[in-house]
């Protein structure tokens, strides 16, 4: 139990909370772009998969990550593409058509799996850590915080670029205004439509990184239900980040920090509690600091709607 | 399939003049798009197979023929439909009244919980009793369930989406709990509850088959939903908050109530489904029950444009691609996940049918 | 699983066969073997699916066997659904790969008296249903030893909670506590078997608070708890277990035990076959040389004393004679 209350069990937790928060800061900061735009995407979790699948593959036959995380972007992209003519040109329920992303990745990617790697059962080299001069000699946290590979560190990077592109240019102030009140876009003369699509796209493409950091830049293989769920918990943090990058970043850290607690808590010897306990806590906090937290939502006004151009 | 919703807009059960014309088009249609749906699907399912080097029409003919075979493919159909109607016409309430629960598979969870307490402890009881006692106790674990993420949601404004899937994860890990302890069967080595008493376990429909009364509850109920729905004040008090919750506190009704209500029926179906999963098949409960019917159901709802009638089409539907799937595996070990794309395929296609349909009559 | 397709693709034809099946009815019976798999998720990891589909070929390439198999994603509604589609279709032997499938098989067996159904992780013995269980708390006892000797405290990542996992960590409890009965041994549960991420971190974890002996039990996930040890450094210590994993972690690795639960469930189907069928539940252990092996590496950076291993040897030894107790509940 003392155990629990040392540096380097802290440092460690920070390290591990930082990797396991990084699928979902991706996932969920591409949601908040396609949500600040008025678009519900429930088909993270299919998407995700997709960007893990092809990610993996492409580095498997190129041997290259780089590549293999392009190709993850991309699957996430098309994706995003049929996601978007459904709900965007066809006008479809978004719920319905993100439902029916979600068979769609977690079908096809199971499907191709079995037909072409079933018995191969190797896996890829992953990105390896790097060192940051000065961070990565602190002590205690040094060793266990700053030695991450790149994808983990560009988190930061796609936070604060994400910030500014929502922010401080216009594409981002048309873009939540196309959230709020796409009627006045549509008035001033630009294209609704135009605008969800770059949105959906911008946020499929981050969701397929999120996965492909997955196959890449955690675990060296694919895994049939790799994501395990983390789509829908990326859903959870754009809600409770109220729509926000660096709210994302920071509450994917933070569930990232109570399942990265949970997984040192069982491991502890604590006598009599179930480790069952340890593991409902992260899905427990969310709910608490949801009620907390609470109050009157800030959605995007016209979120879910769809735009019917004049 | 009346009508895929369209973000609260043109809901055309509020526009009384449009009813009748809407439900006869409207069973028409939950025929007819499907049907055409589902053959996109397949050929789909099929173009994927031969470019993957299998024999394409093989297997979807395999997979069609093979599920009607006899009597005893065509009841386990109905034994897969059973949750997924169930489930999927209690998410047809809440979606209507626009609460997100993405959270049924919890609640069949908490169902089946719920059930097995029951089911397990009244040694003695008339199974005229003890049936029903089953039941409810299920359809009200669910209800609690999902009531949970109702009231966090009216009382904390706590986000519905968010709390049911955390919701679903802690019931999965309470269920985990239990078979592994407090409720593990005592002297098994496995992680399963006690086997259910027989008087609890629900009737079978045919003798020498297993399809049971669960597909009768799942029907009466989906068209008590129905009603429920269209024909009754509560349900058209639900559907306005849905469309409109601030209207609907003018016209002196009160939403919160209504969300709250709308969770615990959406809850209480998919509990009931958990607790017929338990009495009807499996007599036991396991760390793992469910394929996760909760989560395939959101699909059924949604296909049937949140109609309970159309849930049943499309429920039947989805119960037909899986049974279809386990053989296509079986015979041509096909693997059974392409199920899940030709689903994904079904819905693409009917939403792109519907939206081309309605578009018309949207701009009068 | 793809030249299985071929077979029938080039030979019968997917639909004639079904409808030959339907037609004949029993007389199929009057060909050669047929064995049906169920199993309970993916063949397509390296883990416990992929065990009962190994077991499966083997029975199709030594005893020349028809075979099919069929995936059930944890769906107790179709399990006798799927015992009978095989019992209605002529096949002798069914495998139920996983102690969940019991009932269903004893459900069926009823009314399918001449059909035999094994089910893994099982200790039943009714009739023609019949449990065969490898015992996993015999290697990962061994496992125990070699820990407590050459480690300073151990750890144990599961997917989830479900016998074969439960014995195996019993049996490494058992073993490292014969040598040091307060040797620290840490375990935690995923939850799962899909979340390879999670079993990394899990492991990862541990080694950080100070674990150097380190043994991932997670069916599919599993490899994400050998690329945490892999990373962790050579100071780490753990065995592959099922499949060879050395290619992930070869600094690492000590051992293997590999169970060829394939050629166990072979000799069993082989005896029913020449009418001896097992007349009480089968238990594989060390005693079984063909089944369970465990192995050290010589190649490796790392390996372990001779004179460990030479008291290995004979603990081995006094298990396989059933002088030493590895798992009691």
């Amino acid at each position: 139990m003392q155990d629990l209350l040392t540096l380097g069990f802290l440092a460690a937790l920070l390290g591990a909370a930082w990797r396991l928060a990084t699928p979902l800061i991706f996932a969920a900061i591409g949601e908040v772009f396609s949500e600040r735009a008025g678009i519900l995407n429930i088909g993270l979790e299919g998407t995700m998969l997709m960007g893990a699948f092809c990610g993996f593959a492409a580095t498997f036959a190129t041997g290259h990550i780089g590549l293999g995380l392009m190709a993850g972007i991309a699957a996430g992209m098309i994706f995003g593409l049929i996601f978007a003519f459904f709900t965007i040109t066809v006008k479809a329920n978004q719920i319905v058509v993100g439902a029916a992303i979600n068979l769609l990745g977690l079908g096809l990617t199971s499907f191709l799996f079995r037909t072409y790697y079933v018995s191969t059962g190797r896996g890829v080299e992953i990105a390896a850590p790097v060192r940051i001069p000065w961070l990565s000699d602190l002590p205690f946290f040094g060793q266990a915080v700053f030695r991450q590979n790149p994808i983990v560190y560009s988190t930061v990077i796609v936070t604060i670029l994400a910030t500014i592109l929502l922010y401080r240019s216009s594409f981002g102030l048309t873009l939540r205004a196309v959230g709020d009140h796409p009627k006045a876009v549509d008035v001033a003369g630009r294209s609704v439509a135009a605008y969800r699509y770059g949105a959906v796209l911008l946020g499929t493409g981050l969701a397929g990184l999120g996965g492909a950091f997955l196959t890449l830049g955690h675990s060296n293989q694919f895994v049939e239900g790799i994501t395990s769920g983390r789509g829908f918990i990326a859903l959870a943090v754009v809600i409770f980040a109220r729509w926000s990058p660096v709210g994302a970043f920071f509450v994917s850290l933070l569930f990232g920090l109570f399942y990265a607690l949970q997984l040192q808590l069982q491991a502890q010897p604590m006598g009599n509690v179930p480790y069952q306990v340890f593991q409902a806590l992260p899905y427990l906090m969310t709910i608490i600091a949801v009620v907390v937290v609470g109050g009157k939502t800030v959605a995007p006004r016209s979120l879910g709607v769809p735009y019917n151009e004049r | 399939m009346t009508q895929v919703e369209q973000g609260g807009r043109g809901d055309a059960a509020s526009r009384p003049y449009f009813r009748m014309g809407r439900i006869l088009t409207g069973t028409a249609t939950a025929i007819a798009l499907p049907a055409a749906a589902v053959a996109i699907a397949l050929l789909c399912g099929a173009v994927l197979l031969t470019l993957n080097g299998f024999n394409g029409t093989d297997v979807i003919n395999v997979m069609l023929l093979g599920v009607f075979q006899d009597m005893r493919s065509v009841s386990e159909i109905l034994l897969k439909a059973t949750p997924l109607i169930l489930i999927g016409t209690g998410l047809c309430v809440a979606f209507r009244c626009k609460m997100w629960n993405i959270g049924a598979e919890g609640q069949l969870y908490a169902g089946a919980v719920a059930a097995t307490l029951v089911g397990v402890s009244f040694e003695g009881l008339s199974p005229w009793l003890y049936v029903p006692a089953v039941m409810i106790a299920g359809a009200l674990g669910g209800a609690f369930w999902g009531g949970i993420a109702g009231y966090l949601k009216v009382r904390f404004h706590a986000s519905e989406i968010v709390t049911t899937i955390m919701l679903n994860y802690i019931a999965l890990i309470t269920t985990s709990y239990l078979v592994t302890g407090p409720m593990k069967d005592a002297g098994a080595a496995y992680p399963q509850s006690a086997r259910l008493l027989r008087e609890s376990w629900l009737p079978a429909l045919f003798t020498g088959m297993r399809v049971h009364i669960g597909i009768v509850i799942a029907l009466v109920l989906a068209l008590a939903l129905y009603v429920f729905l269209y024909r009754s004040s509560a349900g058209y008090a639900m559907r306005v908050v849905g469309i409109n919750p601030h209207a609907a506190r003018y016209a002196g009704i009160k939403p919160g109530r209504n969300m709250i209500s709308a969770m615990c029926i959406s809850g209480g179906m998919a509990g009931l489904a958990g607790a017929i999963e338990i009495a009807g098949i499996t007599h036991r409960l396991y760390q793992t029950i469910s394929p996760g019917y909760g989560f395939e159901a959101i699909a059924v709802a949604l296909l049937a444009g949140n109609n309970p009638l159309g849930a049943i089409a499309s429920g039947g539907l989805f119960a037909v691609l899986r049974s279809g799937a386990e053989l296509m595996q079986i015979n041509s070990q096909v693997p059974q996940v392409l199920v899940l794309v030709i689903q994904g395929i079904v819905i693409l296609s009917v939403v792109a049918f519907a939206a081309f349909r309605w578009r018309p009559g949207r701009k009068s | 699983m793809k030249p299985c397709v071929f077979r029938l693709g080039a030979g019968l034809g997917a639909a004639p066969f079904l409808l030959a099946g339907m037609m004949l009815g029993n007389a199929a019976s009057a060909e050669g073997l047929k064995m049906g798999l169920l199993v309970p998720g993916s063949v397509s990891e390296e883990g416990w699916n992929r065990i009962g589909y190994n077991a499966l070929k083997g029975v199709e390439e030594q005893l020349g066997a028809e075979v099919s198999y069929v995936e059930l994603q944890q769906n107790p509604a179709s399990f006798s659904k799927a015992f009978y589609d095989y019992a209605s279709q002529g096949y002798h032997v069914i495998l139920g790969h996983g102690f969940e499938f019991q009932d269903a098989a004893l459900e069926v067996a009823e009314e399918y008296p001449d059909t035999y159904f094994l089910i893994s992780s099982s200790d039943i013995h009714e009739g023609k249903v019949i449990g065969l269980n490898t015992d996993t708390s015999q290697p990962f006892f061994l496992m125990g030893v070699v820990a407590a000797k050459m480690g300073k405290k151990a750890g144990l990542v599961g997917g989830m909670e479900i016998p074969p996992i439960q014995q195996a960590f019993a049996g490494f409890k058992a073993g490292a506590h014969s040598v040091d009965p307060d040797f620290p041994i840490s375990e935690s549960y995923i939850g799962n078997f899909t979340d390879t991420t999670a079993a990394k971190e899990s492991a990862l974890s541990m080694i950080a608070q100070g674990a150097d002996f380190v043994v991932p039990n997670a069916s599919g996930a599993t490899v994400g708890g050998y690329q945490a040890i892999a990373e962790s450094g050579g100071d780490v210590r753990t065995f592959s277990i099922f499949s060879d994993f050395t290619e992930v972690a070869p600094n690492n690795i000590l051992g293997l035990y590999v169970a060829d639960y394939a050629q166990g469930v072979v000799e069993v189907v082989r005896d029913i076959q020449e009418g001896n069928s097992p007349e009480s539940n089968v238990i594989f252990g060390l005693k079984d040389e063909k089944v369970m092996q465990f192995t050290f590496r010589d190649d490796g950076p790392v390996s372990v004393p001779e004179d460990i291993r030479a008291e290995i040897e004979e603990i081995s030894a006094g298990i396989a004679a059933g002088n030493i107790q590895t798992y009691s509940d």
